[in-house]
């Protein structure tokens, strides 16, 4: 047997001469390993979440819209030739999706009351339920089908402020690119609820080619094109394709952390606390682990003190205690392993539904809450976690190895 | 047989510090020891011996004085060459047999040998033929706690002896074994001192271990009683 191969043989049936202990080490190992998967796949399903629909409430995760829109928006700022840099866009292997959008201020009235809100002009031959987060809300009606179809979709409690109904007439005003006031009258064709209270009591879908007549926008004028691409982490990498490809002189290609700051502040916060929360989860674990292998080597001085005093180099028992660490570290691993594949599929599959824990009309920043949790774990983030909760069984065993290698190994003649 | 002293000790003192208090074991004692000799450190419970054992296996130092094996000032030694010093030059047999519970016979006689970095191949023939020489054929895949007491101090005399080193060292090696296995126990080590020419030291009270010994060195109270030649 060589000197590695005899290292671990050992170390293997050290740790297995205590199966019960060696198990319990490992399954705190496998607890981890099982809550910082089940921190970081809930954290990433949430952003993840969030941020699809964030996208899908108008501005996709990357927009090309008029130079310094979002610094100070307005009806003025608008770009022009929409369909050929849509259709640009749309060439991009990472974009899935991309549609026109129109963005304005407006009052809405009826009768009796009018409130201020968002109008939002979109194409509903390119929109659509997977795109769109106010036409997958619907809760009633139906969405309008073109320039021509005198129907607009409200929020719910929009509907209720005004005291709107499917069918009934709704008045938008509103200002064009000449600071003219303009009218227009509707019919709620449809009614949606997102949840958040926010959405729901300010905006109002209509089709962008009545909009772009209201404003007197050019044909194929609008405030900018929303890309939806097919992972939100690549945002960053796919607008600076796309600014090199268009080229645009006074519009600019933004990742969704830029359009939507509010929600990227909210989660870089929330993700900075998960981490700190996991790596004090993690000093606890190996704080666990740390105090079973210490008890482990001390158990075994006399015997550590024999190898020593035989004339074994203490570098070469460290390295031994390591090994041990090593295995239990593997341990865990497999045994949280067999616990996070069922746990992950009913996570991402099922989910815990949170709703009676989450307030009516509760938002992120704007961005409604999705009342089930679920779990989505990125390649990367397993990898990490997975060598970040070995290498933790590592480091925690470190300082056993390095007490077991300054063993006198005079304690190896005192007598048991 | 060079008869040159393998081990020597001039006024070697070892004091411990149990508190506030100071506990002096060895007291001032010189002894040379002979290569080849076959001698047993003798003395009441507390007299010394296995101190003095410590402190030749270099295992422990002493307080004052100065202690040579095959020449070399233990002082001078860094802690990496006092365990390769251990490894090659000494082999112990412990009182409580000391074997590693998780390695079979064959694996604790072979131990040394493979921190050595000796060939498998090689290893193997020498492993297979000490124990041999120690009556454990056949027995070479069992674990420690499948081998009676006896058993076990062959396998421990076996690890010791296969590194064919310059000395042994062996505290009480029949303390915890019957009269006829400790008068086989013996035989083997007598029958190795000659064969081989390596140098034993015991501390014991066992009179049977004194009535095989050649040399009988007597401690009290960590001074030298007595130093008596056989023959």
């Amino acid at each position: 047997m060589n000197g590695m191969k005899r290292h671990f043989s050992m170390a293997w049936r050290n740790i297995m001469r205590r199966r019960r202990r060696t198990l319990i080490t490992a399954a705190t190992v496998a607890g981890g390993l099982l809550i910082s998967l089940t921190f970081t796949g809930t954290a990433d399903w949430s952003y993840a979440n969030m941020i699809d629909t964030s996208a899908k409430m108008g501005y996709g995760h990357v927009t090309v819209a008029p130079r310094d829109y979002f610094e100070s928006p307005t009806i003025n700022k608008r770009i022009h030739n929409c369909d050929a840099i849509r259709e640009t866009v749309l060439r991009d292997g990472g974009v899935v999706d991309a549609v026109v959008r129109i963005f304005g201020q407006g009052m809405f009235a009826t009768a009796s009351k009018s409130v201020g809100g968002t109008m939002i002009g979109i194409d509903p031959a390119h929109d659509s339920a997977q795109r769109n987060v106010f036409i997958s809300a619907l809760k009633e009606g139906k969405l309008f089908t073109g320039a021509d179809d005198p129907e607009v979709v409200i929020g719910m409690k929009l509907a209720e402020k005004l005291n709107l109904h499917i069918g009934k007439k709704l008045i938008y005003t509103s200002a064009d690119i000449n600071g003219e006031i303009f009218s227009g009258m509707a019919r709620v064709g449809g009614i949606f609820r997102t949840g958040a209270e926010t959405v729901d009591g300010g905006v109002i879908l209509l089709p962008i080619d009545r909009l772009r007549h209201a404003l007197h926008y050019g044909p194929q004028d609008a405030t900018l094109i929303a890309a939806f691409i097919d992972d939100q982490r690549r945002a960053p990498e796919i607008s600076s394709r796309l600014a090199t490809r268009l080229r645009l002189k006074n519009a600019e290609i933004l990742p969704w952390p830029q359009t939507q700051a509010e929600l990227a502040g909210l989660i870089s916060i929330d993700h900075a606390s998960n981490v700190l929360y996991q790596f004090f989860v993690g000093l606890l674990v190996a704080a666990g682990i740390l105090d079973t292998i210490l008890m482990s080597v001390l158990e075994r001085k006399h015997e550590f003190g024999v190898m020593l005093a035989v004339g074994m180099d203490p570098k070469k028992l460290f390295l031994l205690v390591l090994a041990e660490s090593f295995y239990i570290g593997v341990l865990g691993l497999v045994i949280g392993g067999l616990i996070a594949v069922p746990w992950y599929w009913f996570m991402h599959q099922t989910g815990i539904d949170l709703a009676s824990y989450i307030p009516e009309g509760y938002d992120a920043g704007g961005v409604p809450l999705e009342t089930v949790l679920k779990m989505r774990l990125y390649w990367e983030s397993l990898v990490v976690i997975m060598a970040g909760v070995f290498s933790l069984t590592l480091a925690a065993g470190l300082y056993p190895a390095w007490k077991a290698s300054r063993i006198p190994p005079v304690e190896s003649m005192r007598g048991i | 047989m060079d008869n040159g002293p393998i081990i020597k000790l001039e006024n070697v003192t070892k004091v411990y510090h149990q508190g506030k208090i100071n506990v002096t074991a060895i007291d001032g004692f010189s002894v040379a020891v002979d290569k080849g000799d076959f001698t047993a450190l003798c003395g009441p419970s507390g007299s010394g011996k296995t101190t003095i054992l410590n402190i030749v296996g270099a295992l422990d130092v002493p307080t004052a004085g100065r202690v040579t094996l095959e020449g070399n000032d233990l002082a001078d030694l860094s802690r990496t060459a006092l365990s390769t010093m251990r490894r090659d030059r000494i082999g112990f047999v412990f009182q409580a047999y000391n074997l590693i519970p998780v390695l079979t016979a064959y694996e604790n006689a072979e131990f040394v040998l493979a921190l050595q970095g000796m060939p498998e191949r090689e290893r193997r023939a020498r492993v297979m033929e000490m124990l041999k020489e120690v009556g454990l054929e056949g027995l070479e895949n069992r674990r420690p706690e499948e081998l009676s007491g006896g058993q076990q101090q062959r396998v421990a005399i076996a690890r010791a002896m296969v590194t064919q080193p310059a000395v042994i060292l062996a505290d009480e090696p029949t303390a915890n074994l019957d009269s006829a296995t400790a008068a086989s126990l013996l035989s083997i080590m007598e029958h190795l001192n000659i064969s081989h020419g390596i140098t034993f030291l015991f501390s014991t009270h066992d009179q049977r271990v004194m009535d095989r010994a050649r040399r009988i060195i007597t401690l009290r109270d960590g001074k030298l009683a007595g130093d008596e030649r056989k023959g």
